[in-house]
């Protein structure tokens, strides 16, 4: 059994994330989403890969939306209601909500660029008819075989990460998550889940980023400057996200500070926006979701609606007006009225696509600006760049996927290079192998496959019980190896045995079975070997008068002297082992040694002995397992004297 | 009164019924119906049902448990049974018998036995019946909540610990996560409890918990998080000296691995247990405060046992981590932990106050007031750098909407030292904002700017030079009354002169005399410090004197006796730690604060708050006691400086406490002395216990400190009456470690005596125990059990300074509470008109008479009280004092006594005059004197009641012809 991966976008990328995985012959696409950097074909990911004939209401099981960004499921109408794909859409409940404004928005943009219309108002409705909403941790049976369930991803308002298992194969697709929280939306959080394969977006694929603290204070530093100063602060963003991030930023930092300087909102979608927030109370941060009770975080105190009227009104004002990067409409108007005052001041973000007004205010620090051949800005306003970020960082990856801990790892919606050494790094510090294909690549991993079989009575009994054992168990440590002198560490350590001691049956024709060991010989019809060793030696003696008299007629009380003269030559030469003193018998583990009455032992290798009076016979018999300390032993006793 | 009866009579005719009814499908070997067994249940919780039925009901339950087998009945008969043992607390012996027997505790049927053995162990009642074998063996029976009940309570079915550490151990290997859970946490209790030196064990414990920190459930993981830190612990007191710091970096490592998890609970458990690893090096502290890993801790592995190498890079950026956490706890959590370490590195601190500088932007109030705690911790502990970044950050929180936030910023502001006088005077402007802004702070605010000013003498007069105009009388000679910014530096500018600085006299004198006008305002802010009369004593000394230098000298010193004869420094150089919990009390919004401080402040004024404000002085009280606590985990971790100068801290907080209110003088006496016993514990234990290093000191500083911490001990046990046994108790215990401490010393031991003491000692704890049962703590069994066998095993009293010191590893410093109004007994002792002018007269060789005017306090009748005169260091003499012989008229609730007493002196030198001292002791029962009686005198040790007081005697004729003289 294998897992294929088929990229359809966001490899070595970012921009139309859709990936089809196939899975215990379940095919799922994860995200259908769109560039935004192309117009041209390439602005959707090539369908035609899934299916020659455009039949992929059989070739694929179901649709999966991570969020409701377009290059997570700007494709999504096209491929619903152009390519006519008929089957089960899944995202959340704030996905399908969000989503329909975020395309209409779009689609707008596109018809007032006058570009071809991919797909209509209807088409965007129809599409959205097919969603199957799920909630946080609700378990979807899709069909018999494929669960799904979705997991808190941070990032957006809505925004999930899904898990996927089909038989005994399990997956999971982050899309896009934050694994810090910020003050409107919650930090990532996954159950510790088995899996074969992980497919993680690594935006920031080597970027470690400092704390959240440091860019807010900054932001806020700025701004209560700026109003300080009874200046204007414009803060052009987009209407999701963002905009409720910073305002309940702004909005706890008035209450404390006591500021009366009013918040506006620009009219647009960020009402509305807003609107949705408050009912999704669900979806964001542990703080908002508490006080929910008392107080809706998104039911700002201090923030008003806008007016034209009020551009050119004396005073401090902050306002948030879209669209964000200043690309027009209304924050374009409002930066022309308050750019040539210093007193004012303008918060960008980190990220401004080139050729708007906002990069144009990144890059070095213009003076004027050109709107076109006939206006042009002069800017003298202060300009505040902002760090915000939604995306997880490089540690935040790492400390996922660790977390996860994965048999296999795939990297998308990131830069080639960077998720280079992202890989390699998950390669040798986590030890789990990684991948970051290229689009309209295929991965194929293997997945677990489990085999039932029964069990026999003997061994559900012996696991109904507790079975554990301890031992001492020794390892050398190699690092002493240079210091010529090696060191033994022993360790007390626990373990319980009763499932190493089943044993799988496969017979021919019959299911495979799981018995216990001790039926496993039974079973067979043969009996159990055990190999011994055994070895007749004789050990020197000191002369003593008592013993010198009859050296081979020697009576049981001797023989128990001698064992407990050598338990005590042993006990000071031997560090490990326990040595137990059993009269005539001495025993060490399996080792066990007894003075050697008979002559004709058929373990003695020399039956003359040298000196009769001095020495005596010692018979040894030991178990393969202990073979080294038997050495030992026998080569301190041959050593010493008794 | 018919219907009573009726209804009694009716109802004793019901439960005859019942029992015959019951009595008679017993005769028949029926077993019970369930309805017969619901009448019983109403029977036996009806608390109107005679004993007499209720023993008949146990006799059926006994025989139908004889007759029946049916598990669900048995069931139903161990829920009536323990009805019967909760309700009726005199039949529960017979209930419990009952459940005991064959039928179900003993029963094979595990679910039974389980029943049975919750009961039991709910009714306290369990002990003999469970041996070690009988244990293991229903342990490794099927049934898992048996196993899991039965692991969950070993701690109370007491067993050896070899046995328990066996089972727990073996059970973290089970298949069940709860039974894995429950055997961790009993890993976990067993080391706290246990006495283990036996590396093999701690490791094999160690690398269990290690193991289990990856295991698939939230709960088990937090367990695990708890069982690596308490064994990491034990492992690196077991470990070489040399290898101490590495596997105390390996310990900190392998916790710090947990902080990503993502479940709340292990996060919340991971940051507890990073606080509590104490020495872990700067290299690695500093990684916790940065998420790219450090050059120096690159490819530097730590192995505390073979087979467990982790890399630094597993804490980088812990705390920044945990600060940004979602959950509020796990911030709260960090920011304390963070604490904890501040105290270890300098270079830590700094960094770690960026941070914190960041967290009083958190959303949470609850966080801020734990993050300018932390920083005030960092104060505290000398290790707060403040910087330029930092001040703009740190002062806007001085206009904070929330007045605990405001009133914990001005407490670290007054102990703030900054270095430059621009951050200076940005301070000096943040106080004069929030006073701008929040005019109901202004008490709290002047009394920030008098301790800041204090700390910056030079700036401050730097910055009086440049107001000064300000501050001139407007031009028709008045001042501007309205303006509190005068105030402000009015309150500044008297500051100065107080400051340790040299050069302060260019603050001009007129200005004190202007302070005056803004007496009452100005006092009322430093109400902490001194009261109206003193300040205005002050100010005119000021404002009249031309050289303030001079003035300084004596102020100080005038200051320093202003409240009685508890010394009182003048800048209390840690201001109260009692604020710090604020929030708990009152939600962090209200201005709970101020008015807490008013009525502390001015209670003498207000005697209608006398009552409230003596409760509210136990609750301060016991905040001290809960800081001492703290501290205390400082001086095992072996910083017992840093130790020492937080209980100093709170010493000088407990000395600024009013004494006014009856009842409260006893409470801050006892608070003191049990600070100073604290104190000397402390510095004995980190001698003895250093860890670090060896202390350079040699024996005789160390008897030195056994000296003063047993008389510090005896008076805190002798000088009290009214506590309670559980106080009595934790103080017992403090005796005990003092002894166990000086046993554990060969060299200044001085065992019999030691022996004794510890041995009575015991024997009052058990005493107490039994009047009042209480549950011994750990510590007092383990004491005992060691002292019983060290009793056993060898008759001669060798010392086993080894055994001792085992024993003090099982004490932990509980935390005092102050329930009771404990009342000081205390004595003065004055010869009135006598000085060194007018000396009493004496004959040489004859005996002297001293008259003795004597005030007792709180002094018990039976008491025996002895006058002790020594003259010089060799010639000391006791005269008892009868308390029978002295009558006293009134008895008042405080037990004044005041009577003359005449105590004859007899040794008197052949000199033309000498002095002696004199002063009152109680005699201390529970501890006997070996050295040579003196004079007959006392039998035990003296506790003295009062300072000495010297007497002045004079050759008689001298003296006539002397007074003939004047």
């Amino acid at each position: 059994m294998a897992i294929d991966c088929l990229v359809l976008g966001a490899g070595q990328e970012v921009g139309k994330s859709c990936m089809v995985v196939s899975i215990n012959g379940k095919r799922i696409m994860f995200d259908c989403g769109m560039h935004m950097g192309y117009t041209d074909s390439r602005r959707y990911p090539d369908f035609s890969l899934i299916s020659k004939t455009g039949d992929f209401d059989n070739a694929l099981t179901c649709v999966i939306v991570t969020h409701f960004h377009l290059d997570h499921i700007g494709a999504l109408p096209y491929f619903t209601e152009v390519c006519g794909y008929k089957g089960p859409i899944y995202m959340t409940y704030p996905t399908k909500a969000l989503a329909p404004l975020m395309l209409e928005d779009y689609r707008k943009n596109m018809d007032r660029r006058g570009e071809d219309e991919q797909f209509t108002s209807d088409h965007i409705a129809e599409c959205m008819k097919k969603v199957i909403p799920v909630n946080l941790k609700q378990t979807v049976q899709v069909d018999k075989d494929l669960q799904i369930r979705a997991y808190y991803a941070g990032h957006v308002i809505g925004a999930a990460m899904f898990y996927a298992k089909v038989g005994d194969a399990a997956m999971v697709y982050t899309g896009d998550y934050n694994m810090t929280p910020d003050r409107h939306l919650g930090a990532a959080q996954i159950d510790r889940l088995q899996l074969d394969l992980l497919i993680t977006e690594s935006t920031y694929a080597t970027t470690i980023r400092d704390s959240r603290y440091g860019r807010e204070r900054e932001f806020l530093k700025a701004v209560h400057n700026c109003v300080a100063a009874g200046g204007k602060v414009l803060i052009p963003t987009f209407a999701l996200g963002r905009a409720q991030e910073l305002c309940i930023l702004l909005e706890d930092y008035w209450e404390r500070m006591n500021l009366k300087v009013p918040i506006y909102f620009s009219a647009g979608l960020t009402i509305q926006a807003n609107m949705y927030y408050k009912m999704l109370i669900n979806w964001t941060s542990q703080k908002i979701k508490e006080t929910y009770a008392t107080h809706n975080a998104f039911d700002f105190k201090n923030v008003r609606n806008f007016d034209r009227s009020l551009i050119n009104a004396p005073g401090p004002c902050v306002l948030f007006a879209t669209p964000g990067m200043i690309v027009g409409g209304f924050s374009l108007e409002v930066f022309m009225q308050w750019a040539p005052s210093e007193n004012n001041l303008v918060t960008l973000p980190g990220y401004c696509v080139a050729g708007t007004i906002g990069h144009k205010l990144m890059s070095g620090k213009p003076t004027k600006i050109d709107l076109d051949k006939d206006t042009q800005i002069n800017v003298r306003c202060q300009i505040h760049q902002l760090s915000f970020s939604p995306h997880t960082d490089a540690k935040g990856i790492m400390d996922l996927v660790k977390f996860l801990s994965p048999k296999h790892a795939i990297l998308v919606h990131g830069e080639k290079p960077k998720m280079a050494t992202l890989k390699e790094r998950i390669q040798s510090e986590l030890g789990i192998q990684c991948y970051c294909p290229a689009n309209n690549e295929t991965v194929t991993i293997p997945s677990t496959h489990y085999v039932k079989a029964d069990a026999s009575g003997t061994f559900i009994r012996s696991c109904l019980n507790p079975n554990f054992k301890f031992s001492t168990c020794s390892s050398t440590d190699k690092s002493y190896l240079d210091s010529n002198k090696s060191k033994a560490v022993s360790r007390l350590s626990v373990s319980d045995d009763r499932a190493t001691e089943g044993i799988l049956v496969v017979e021919k024709g019959k299911k495979a079975k799981v018995i216990h060991q001790d039926e496993f010989l039974h079973m067979l019809g043969e009996k159990k070997h055990e190999i011994q060793f055994a070895y007749c030696f004789p050990m020197h003696m000191a002369r003593t008068e008592d013993l010198s008299s009859t050296s081979h007629m020697l009576c049981s009380f001797d023989k128990c002297t001698l064992i407990s003269r050598l338990s005590m030559i042993l006990s000071d030469e031997l560090s490990e082992g326990n040595i137990l003193d059993l009269g005539e018998e001495l025993q060490v583990e399996s080792f066990r040694v007894s003075v050697c009455s008979s002559d004709n032992c058929p373990h003695r290798l020399s039956s003359s002995l040298q000196n009769g009076s001095e020495s005596v016979f010692f018979c040894c018999h030991w178990s393969v397992a202990d073979e080294k300390l038997a050495w030992k032993i026998i080569s301190i006793m041959k050593n010493s004297t008794l | 009164m018919g219907r009573v009866a009726e209804l009694e009579r009716r109802q004793s005719a019901m439960e005859l019924h019942v029992i015959n009814s019951i009595q008679q499908s017993l005769d028949n070997n029926q077993p019970l119906s369930f309805q017969a067994v619901a009448s019983l249940r109403s029977l036996i919780i009806n608390p109107a049902t005679p004993d007499s039925t209720l023993s008949s009901v146990l006799d059926a339950l006994t025989r139908s448990l004889q007759l029946n087998r049916d598990p669900v009945f048995l069931h139903h008969a161990v829920k009536l049974l323990s009805d019967l043992a909760s309700h009726r607390p005199h039949l529960s012996p017979f209930a419990l018998d009952l459940l005991r027997s064959d039928s179900l505790f003993s029963s094979a049927s595990p679910r039974l036995v389980g029943e049975s053995l919750s009961v039991l162990l709910s009714l306290a009642s369990i002990g003999n019946d469970m041996d070690a074998a009988r244990f293991v063996s229903l342990c490794l029976g099927p049934s898992v909540s048996v196993r899991q009940c039965l692991l969950r309570n070993a701690e109370k079915l007491v067993f050896r610990e070899s046995v328990l550490l066996a089972v727990f151990l073996g059970f973290t290997r089970d298949p069940y996560p709860y039974v894995r859970k429950e055997a961790l946490d009993g890993l976990v209790k067993l080391c706290k409890n246990g006495d283990f030196d036996d590396r093999d064990v701690i490791e094999g414990c160690y690398c269990r918990a290690v193991e289990l920190l990856r295991d698939a459930e939230n709960y088990v993981r937090s367990a695990a998080v708890r069982a690596v830190c308490e064994w990491g612990r034990l492992l690196v007191i077991c470990s070489e000296d040399m290898n101490k710091q590495d596997s105390s970096d390996a310990v900190f490592i392998q916790l710090g691995c947990m902080v990503r998890d993502m479940s709340l609970d292990v996060r919340l458990e991971a940051f507890e247990a990073l606080g509590k690893i104490g020495l872990v090096s700067e290299d690695i502290l500093l990684q916790t405060l940065s998420k790219k890993v450090l050059g120096i801790n690159k490819d530097k592995a730590y192995k505390p046992i073979e087979g467990l190498d982790i890399s630094v890079s597993a804490v980088a950026g812990a705390y920044i981590h945990g600060l940004e956490d979602e959950f509020s706890e796990v911030r709260m959590s960090a920011c304390y932990s963070l604490r904890t370490l501040t105290v270890f590195s300098l270079r830590f601190a700094c960094e770690a106050l960026n941070l914190m500088m960041d967290m009083l932007n958190d959303d949470s109030t609850v966080i801020r007031l734990q993050a300018l705690d932390t920083i005030h911790h960092m104060a505290t502990s000398d290790h707060l750098k403040v910087e330029k970044i930092h001040i703009h950050r740190f002062l806007s929180v001085l206009v904070d909407s929330s007045s605990v936030i405001r009133s914990m910023t001005r407490k670290i502001l007054k102990l703030a030292k900054l270095p430059q006088f621009e951050l200076f005077k940005l301070c000096i402007d943040g106080l004069l904002g929030n006073l701008e802004i929040y005019p109901q702070d202004e008490a709290d605010v002047l009394s920030a700017l008098f301790h800041f000013g204090r700390n910056h003498g030079k700036f401050t007069v730097h910055i009086i030079e440049e107001v000064a105009p300000e501050m001139e009388p407007a031009s028709g000679g008045k001042l501007s009354f309205d303006s509190t910014r005068v105030a402000a530096f009015l309150v500044l500018a008297i500051s100065a002169p107080l400051s340790h600085e040299k050069d302060v006299s260019a603050i001009p004198p007129r200005i004190f005399s202007y302070a005056v006008t803004w007496l009452g305002r100005i006092s009322y802010g430093l109400s902490d410090i001194m009261n109206q009369e003193k300040l205005l004593a002050y100010l005119s000394e000021c404002s009249r004197s031309s050289t303030i230098s001079l003035a300084d000298f004596k102020i100080n010193e005038a200051l320093l006796t202003v409240e009685g004869d508890a010394s009182i420094p003048l800048c209390s150089k840690v201001d109260s730690p009692v604020s710090m919990p604020f929030w708990k009390d009152s939600g962090g919004i209200s201005d709970y604060h101020h008015q807490e401080f008013l009525s502390l402040g001015k209670s003498a004024a207000h005697a209608e708050y006398e009552l409230g404000e003596h409760s509210e002085l136990r609750k301060y009280v016991n905040l001290i006691f809960k800081k001492v606590k703290d501290s205390w985990s400082l001086v095992e971790l072996g910083c017992t400086t840093e130790a020492c100068k937080g209980i100093r801290a709170c010493k000088e907080e407990v000395a600024s406490f009013t004494t006014e209110s009856p009842g409260s003088f006893g409470a801050v006496a006892f608070t003191l002395q049990y600070l100073q016993v604290i104190e000397m514990l402390a510095k004995v234990w980190g001698h003895l216990r250093a860890t670090k290093m060896l202390n350079p000191n040699g024996v005789g500083k160390l008897e030195l400190l056994f000296a003063k911490l047993d008389r510090r001990l005896r008076e805190i046990s002798n000088r009290f009456i009214g506590l309670s046994k559980g106080e009595e108790l934790q103080i017992l215990d403090l005796v005990l470690v003092a002894c166990l401490l000086r046993l554990s010393k060969v060299e200044i031991c001085c065992c019999n005596a030691a022996m004794k003491l510890l041995s009575s000692t015991v024997a009052h704890v058990e005493y107490l125990h039994k009047e009042g049962s209480i549950e011994p703590s750990n510590f007092v069994t383990e004491v005992k059990k060691s002292l019983h066998d060290a009793d056993s095993s060898s008759s001669s009293s060798s010392c086993q300074p080894l055994l001792f010191k085992k024993l003090l590893d099982s004490f932990s410093l509980q935390q005092f509470v102050l329930y009771g109004t404990p009342r000081s007994v205390h004595a003065e002792l004055a010869v009135p008109g006598n000085d060194s002018e007018n000396p009493l007269p004496f004959i040489p060789g004859i005996p002297a008479s001293i008259p003795l005017a004597i005030t007792l306090h709180n002094v018990l009748t039976e008491s025996r009280l002895w006058v002790r005169i020594s003259m010089g260091e060799e010639s000391t003499q006791f005269v008892f004092l009868d308390l029978n012989l002295i009558r006293n008229k009134k008895r008042s609730i405080n037990v004044v006594r005041e009577f003359t007493f005449v105590a004859p002196f007899y040794r008197t030198p052949k000199a033309v005059s000498f002095t002696v001292r004199a002063s009152l002791g109680l005699e201390c029962f529970r501890e006997n004197v070996d050295r040579v009686k003196v004079f007959g005198g006392p039998k035990c040790e003296l506790t003295y009641l009062c300072p000495e007081k010297e007497i002045f005697l004079c050759k008689s004729t001298e003296c006539k012809s002397k007074s003939a003289f004047t």
